[in-house]
């Protein structure tokens, strides 16, 4: 099924005139033109040397142009900025926007259940933000399950959250605590592992952010307040780009969640000897940081643990992070009380750990042939 | 699975000891923080336990959890008492396990 696209895309934006370079983000992008957000300005006619580009979704793309428009500021949400005629005869350029453009264009085709979501940081001190963000999130992806938005609220916190999580994107916020957005940014380019991650900077600082934090590797830079569906509408893109997932037919890899190190050992060597792929978690932090990297195929979670209940757990990845994988709640409780709660929690089934490991490879098997 | 129990169950007994040994020690305190630490450590043997199909186990464990929360709420002596006796069961039964595990081995020589 596929539903109708909404909201532009952005892209970075390099100007190059005869005097000065500029580097902003540009927006609604057409085969004959362009949208720059700009304090720069020159005359009408002006010619220029334009290149666009995204990480992951468009190559650079270098395109002669003439400034054919000049809008000065207006209301939050309407920025200063540059239209940009693009000269005539582009050829090969203006095959590469063409096809750009009718993939921006296109009707969002309905992602598949079994593909790996678009992974997402965002790092902002506003929990309304925050807030903004997933509420966005809910309305613009059909299925819940294709973005995976994670948070921080400081610098510390996403530079713990990179080095344990691989991310599709992250988006940073210029002003935040302690350490700015720049600074992070910085950090990032400068580690190997994390060097080549596309950033997002946003913020209200306008000219002085946008040039502090694309100085400091930003890949793009986009004013507060954020148009949300432009922004979604360039995550969808993105989201067409990552890796897919392998076929689950081709993977059994399953996620075992227990505050118990024995029980996790038990249940691993259990399982691996039945020759699934076991990844396990002792705590939440843990538990987050396999989920994601280590995209499982089935998850298994403990019901009484110190930090969450694992039915809590179960019904949030079901209803606030849209997990599809089967979910099963593993337990010494009484089965009724068990069955109970698997039930709320809309998880996919449950185990008794009375039952013995025999019974829970069995019930694995049986899981992951369901899922297939 | 018969070697998987082999190796797991050695380590079972000694974890199994710590975990009655720490409610023996703590069912004196009486406070919430010593009851709760007894609950969670007995529900985790039961868990444990039953990873492991040990059925002998697995009721003793429960019924231990079961008098820990009782006493959880009177704060009573004889429910101290009974928490008491059902953690010395458990820990005849572990001890069962432990015997039965050492006479499976191979003789020396």
């Amino acid at each position: 099924m596929a539903i109708t696209n909404r909201g532009r895309f952005i892209v970075r934006a390099e100007i190059r005139s005869s005097k000065d370079t500029v580097i902003s983000y540009g927006f609604d992008l057409t085969s004959t033109s362009i949208f720059v957000v700009t304090e720069w300005h020159a005359a009408i006619g002006t010619p220029v040397s334009l290149r666009l580009s995204f990480p992951r979704i468009l190559e650079p793309i270098d395109i002669a142009a003439r400034i054919s428009d000049i809008r000065i500021a207006g209301e939050p949400g309407e920025p200063g900025g540059i239209r940009l005629a693009f000269d005539a005869g582009a050829g090969e350029v203006g095959a590469r926007l063409a096809a750009l453009l009718e993939r921006v264009n296109a009707p969002i085709a309905m992602s598949s259940p079994e593909d790996r979501p678009c992974r997402v940081l965002l790092v902002d001190d506003s929990w309304l933000i925050r807030d903004m963000f997933a509420y966005g999130t809910a309305q613009f992806f059909e299925r819940p399950g294709a973005l995976a938005v994670d948070h921080a609220e400081d610098a510390e916190q996403a530079w713990g959250k990179l080095a344990s999580s691989t991310y599709d994107l992250v988006i940073i916020d210029y002003f935040l605590p302690s350490e700015d957005g720049a600074s992070l940014i910085a950090r990032l380019r400068r580690d190997r592992r994390l060097a080549h991650t596309p950033i997002v900077a946003i913020s209200v600082g306008g000219r002085d952010a946008r040039e502090a934090t694309l100085s400091a590797g930003a890949d793009v830079f986009v004013d507060k307040p954020l148009v949300f569906r432009d922004l979604f509408n360039t995550l969808r893109m993105l989201a067409e780009r990552r890796e897919r997932a392998r076929p689950v037919a081709d993977r059994k890899a399953i996620l075992v969640f227990d505050d118990s190190p024995f029980a996790l050992a038990l249940t691993r060597a259990a399982l691996e000897s039945a020759g699934f792929e076991v990844a396990i978690a002792e705590d939440l932090s843990s538990f987050e940081r396999q989920r994601m990297t280590f995209d499982p195929d089935l998850i298994l979670v403990d019901v009484q643990m110190p930090e969450a209940f694992g039915d809590d757990i179960a019904s949030t990845l079901r209803g606030w992070h849209g997990v599809q994988v089967p979910i099963v709640l593993v337990s010494s409780l009484d089965q009724c009380e068990l069955e109970r709660r698997a039930e709320r929690a809309q998880a996919s089934g449950y185990i008794c750990k009375g039952e013995g490991m025999t019974e829970l490879v069995r019930r694995c098997r049986e899981l992951l042939e369901v899922a297939r | 699975m018969d070697d998987l129990y082999a190796k797991f169950l050695p380590q079972f007994v000694k974890l199994a000891r710590a975990r009655v040994d720490s409610a023996l020690t703590t069912v004196t305190r009486r406070d919430h923080a010593a009851t709760a630490l007894i609950v969670r450590e007995l529900h985790s043997l039961a868990g444990e336990a039953g990873l492991l199909g040990l059925s002998d186990v697995i009721p003793l464990a429960r019924d231990g959890e079961q008098k820990a929360k009782q006493l959880e709420l009177s704060r009573a002596e004889a429910d101290a008492g009974a928490l008491v006796s059902a953690l010395r069961r458990l820990e005849r039964a572990i001890e069962s396990i432990a015997t039965m595990d050492r006479s499976s081995e191979p003789p020396d020589g």
